[in-house]
């Protein structure tokens, strides 16, 4: 009697573990305020946002597709490669057996990085090199449910089939596939619930602008969490939980007891079943239908964008494909030296880039840029002569780069934690009454320029003994440092997680939006100012539509509206303009002259100098 | 179908297996011993030793372990609970467990975050009671969290397929034997069940020694696992040889503990992986 009290107790218990979460994520889908520990009032808003959002909505059809296509691929190969090594001689078959265990053991890091190796070399990343890599993850687990049942036919009922006249075709169909059919069936399932929940080899095999659910979360995730994403997970777990229990799709342990019960049930499955993959082909094909409707296709009139996260509102995109009907595959990333990765590999032949001044200058300087014609924008002179002075600093010739956004690296503080004095110089990285609550930035010379300003070196400092130092620096902050974080900064700041952060002003102007405790400072020592600008690099292939993207962006309502969702400093005259007159005093949104003249922009490094600095942050990390 | 030609049936599979599984092992094992002039080199494989590589392997290694470890001790009793249940309700029961199973692999450790951040739910609710609060996130104990929340289901599985295959009337003789129930599980519950052990060892331990999603976003890019060190290499540093040659290195690893593992399990685990 105890014992099924304790049994019971410890059931609930992990069954709590399990649910309460995602129970958690149930309750705040309806809450109104955008916090996580406040009620704000019941609302179904997020749900509507949810199914609004272009992102996750071609996100889940991609899943979908993706999931479907190579679970049935993987079912029809891997069935086919299960007859055909049944009837193999021992040692083939052993042969066979081993290849075929190699994806299931293997990392799945090392699954995916090897097939990007291989695909970089032939083609494109994109939707085919992932629905590549889901088959060959899939039939696997194919091939190990449909030879079990394989091994448990008897070869002779076959035999006397064809005896008795039957075609070997008919004595399959007739024979062999009643007895194999429920192992194809569990493993297409198997197939199907693998590629859903795969990440690490879609995230390696996939191109530009094509994301399945669980790489588009990552990238959100690292940007900051939206309520739009509890209505998902909400959504997701009852679809989940209606599917499955209707079906109860999961293999039952067979019991020897009652056969008629367990025929009967098996009835019953094999009906629910059928429905379940009714409903998902019939959801597929829609889904199939409505993204092809939706998308012109043609290959000259695809624009593949690469830009900086949370950096272009994605209404003035929806636009632009509206207007001009030219599609645009946008993809984003963190940190220069990511894009400089990503472009580098070749994998993606992207048409615009837009990114910071010294990797600009690194890139011109490889001779990987094209220049742009500032003839043909009609709308170049909206962009204000001074920015564009001033990104004579990596652009001297000005003919390769179109400004984009500027501002500045600082410091964002809670007002009621910190008082401003205390921020006023770069030291207060190295006060310990921060220790836990300091954000530190993630991007390698935007955390190294702190330290070599401390130390009393130039940002662009490049001396292996002066590095050595400003890391030796930074090594002493780490223990105090809660986390780094780029484009999660202003989410953290903004819910109270961290008293400071060093951020780029947009960052801090966004999280003083939300948060009026928090105020941002450029300490006294100086600081990078950064201009953020569009490239064109050598593998463009639309460099009239790339134009067309480019003027579009610097007419009047385009650039107030991306201005509003960015919310750094604007190069563009008729937002400094039009902007509200309180924005032009604070800081983080437009930096003061005198910050200006205190900033220095940063210049590219040499190879070497690239490396060592990066050796020098990764051991940071590690220690 | 004349049985002479039924082996060619694997043929399309068998193309499918030299082009996107061995010829891609291929490509990491080139790129892992030549340089960036592809020349030949060892210099690659022997990165791992580099002090901050080997930290990274070691720290993987010990969460992968910890990981393992609570993943087994809590699935066990349960899946004993499970399979003793009455049948009727089993598989439905079976079913609320695995659930959280078939949600998306980010959004469970979205919720995570939620709950472990300085100001979130666990620290609000510590605070409503007078306790004291808990900053776990952004360490390894915040990763080893996800990684057990994400992983117990893989665990669970085998034992619980395990377990069903004991049949009532064994233990019943057993019992009837005078077995009391200490030996019972001893003699025959454990070495009955070592099967769906290995395989659930196996499904937790190589995801959460290779994982770098969930230390990426529960560590704050503070805890740097070496999947975490190979993706940077590939995504951001632009260092392909040496992350292959780090690749190269930890498939090894994995195939070596694996072969141990296999040591201690004669019969194969592979009918008790699903």
């Amino acid at each position: 009697m105890v014992k099924r009290h304790l049994s019971r107790i410890y059931m609930t218990l992990i069954f709590l573990f399990l649910y309460l979460p995602l129970l958690m994520l149930m309750v705040l889908s309806f809450n109104r305020s955008k916090s996580r520990v406040t009620w704000g009032g019941l609302t179904l808003d997020w749900y509507r946002k949810c199914f609004e959002n272009e992102r996750i909505m071609s996100a889940f059809s991609t899943t979908l597709q993706v999931t479907l296509l190579a679970a049935v691929i993987a079912t029809i190969i891997g069935t086919l490669a299960a007859l055909g090594i049944f009837s193999m001689k021992k040692r083939n078959q052993t042969l066979y057996l081993g290849a075929t265990n190699i994806p299931l053991l293997n990392a799945d890091i090392v699954t995916g990085l090897s097939m990007m190796l291989l695909f970089v070399r032939f083609m494109n990343l994109g939707f085919v090199t992932v629905l590549l890599a889901h088959i060959t993850f899939n039939i696997p687990y194919v091939i190990l449910n449909v030879l079990p049942k394989l091994r448990q036919t008897s070869r002779a009922t076959y035999e006397a089939a064809l005896d008795l006249g039957a075609s070997p075709l008919l004595a399959f169909y007739k024979v062999t596939w009643p007895q194999i059919s429920p192992g194809v069936f569990s493993g297409f399932l198997m197939a199907v619930t693998m590629s859903l929940d795969d990440f690490s080899i879609t995230y390696f095999t996939k191109g530009a602008g094509i994301n399945t659910l669980s790489t588009m979360l990552y990238t959100e995730l690292r940007k900051g969490v939206s309520p739009e994403l509890y209505a998902l997970s909400t959504v997701l777990f009852f679809t989940v939980l209606l599917l499955l229990t209707a079906a109860n799709l999961h293999p039952e342990p067979v019991n020897p007891d009652s056969p008629r019960r367990l025929r009967r049930k098996s009835h019953i499955k094999r009906a629910v079943s059928l429905a379940v993959i009714a409903l998902l082909t019939g959801g597929s094909l829609f889904v199939l239908a409505g993204s092809t409707s939706a998308a012109p296709a043609g290959k000259d009139r695809v624009l593949t964008v690469l830009n900086y996260g949370k950096y272009l509102d994605p209404r003035v995109l929806k636009e632009f494909e509206q207007k001009t009907g030219i599609q645009v595959r946008y993809e984003e990333y963190e940190s220069p030296e990511e894009m400089y990765t990503k472009y580098k590999a070749g994998s993606i032949d992207y048409d615009l880039i837009c990114t910071s001044d010294y990797m600009i200058e690194k890139l011109d300087k490889e001779g990987e840029l094209l220049p742009i014609d500032y003839g043909t924008l009609a709308h170049y002179d909206n962009i204000d002569p001074r920015i564009i002075r001033m990104s004579e600093a990596f652009d001297p010739r000005h003919d390769i780069s179109l400004p984009y956004f500027y501002g500045t690296l600082g410091i964002l503080y809670n007002k009621k934690e910190v008082r401003p004095e205390d921020v006023e110089s770069w030291s207060c990285l190295w006060d310990h009454r921060f220790k836990g609550d300091m954000i530190m930035t993630n991007s390698v010379r935007d955390a190294f320029a702190p330290a070599l300003i401390t130390r009393g070196y130039s940002i662009n400092d490049t001396d292996p003994g002066h590095l050595q130092s400003a890391m030796e620096l930074l090594a002493a902050q780490s223990a105090d440092v809660s986390a780094y974080y780029v484009d999660e900064t202003c989410d953290e700041m903004a819910a109270g997680n961290a008293k400071i952060a060093v951020c780029y002003s947009g960052e801090a102007a966004e999280a003083m939006e939300v948060n009026s405790d928090l105020d941002y400072i450029v300490p006294a020592e100086g600081s990078n100012l950064w201009i953020d600008s569009w490239i064109i690099p050598k593998t463009c292939s639309q460099r009239k539509n790339a134009l067309l993207f480019l003027d579009y962006l610097c007419e009047e309502d385009v650039a107030m509206t991306n201005f509003s969702y960015v919310f750094y400093a604007s190069p563009i005259l008729s937002v400094i303009r039009d902007q509200k007159p309180a924005y032009r005093t604070i800081e983080a949104v437009t930096p003061s002259s005198s910050t200006i003249d205190r900033c220095q922009v940063y210049r590219a490094l040499d190879d070497d100098s690239a490396a060592l600095i990066n050796r020098l942050w990764q051991q940071l990390k590690t220690e | 179908m004349n049985r002479r030609f039924r082996p060619l049936l694997a043929g399309p599979y068998l193309v499918w297996i030299v082009g996107f599984t061995i010829l891609p092992l291929l490509a990491v094992v080139w790129y892992a011993v030549t340089d960036k002039s592809g020349r030949f080199t060892l210099g690659n494989l022997a990165a791992i030793a580099a002090p901050t590589n080997l930290h990274a392997l070691f720290l993987s290694f010990g969460l992968g372990l910890i990981t393992t470890l609570i993943c087994l001790v809590l699935s066990y009793p349960l899946a004993m609970i499970l399979a003793g249940m009455n049948i009727r309700n089993q598989s439905l029961v079976v079913l609320l467990f695995m659930l959280p199973m078939w949600m998306n692999f980010m959004l469970r450790i979205l919720a995570w975050k939620q709950l472990l951040s300085k100001n979130g739910v666990i620290n609000t609710l510590l605070g409503a009671l007078g306790l004291p609060e808990i900053a776990i996130l952004n360490t390894p104990a915040a990763v080893v969290f996800g990684m057990v929340y994400d992983f117990l289901p893989f665990m669970l599985l085998p034992l619980y397929n395990s377990m069903t295959r004991i049949r009532q009337d064994w233990l019943e003789a057993a019992r009837d034997l005078g077995a009391n129930d200490i030996v019972i599980f001893v003699k025959i519950i454990l070495p009955l069940t070592l099967s769906g052990v290995i395989s659930g060892i196996v499904m937790v331990f190589v995801p959460s020694l290779t994982s770098f999603a969930i230390s990426q976003i529960l560590g704050g890019g503070r805890v740097l696992l070496i999947g975490n060190v190979i993706e940077q290499d590939f995504m951001q540093a632009m260092q392909w040889d040496e992350g292959s040659g780090l690749s190269l290195v930890l498939m090894i690893f994995v195939l070596v503990s694996m072969a141990l593992m296999n040591q201690f399990d004669r019969e194969g685990g592979r009918t008790a992986l699903w």
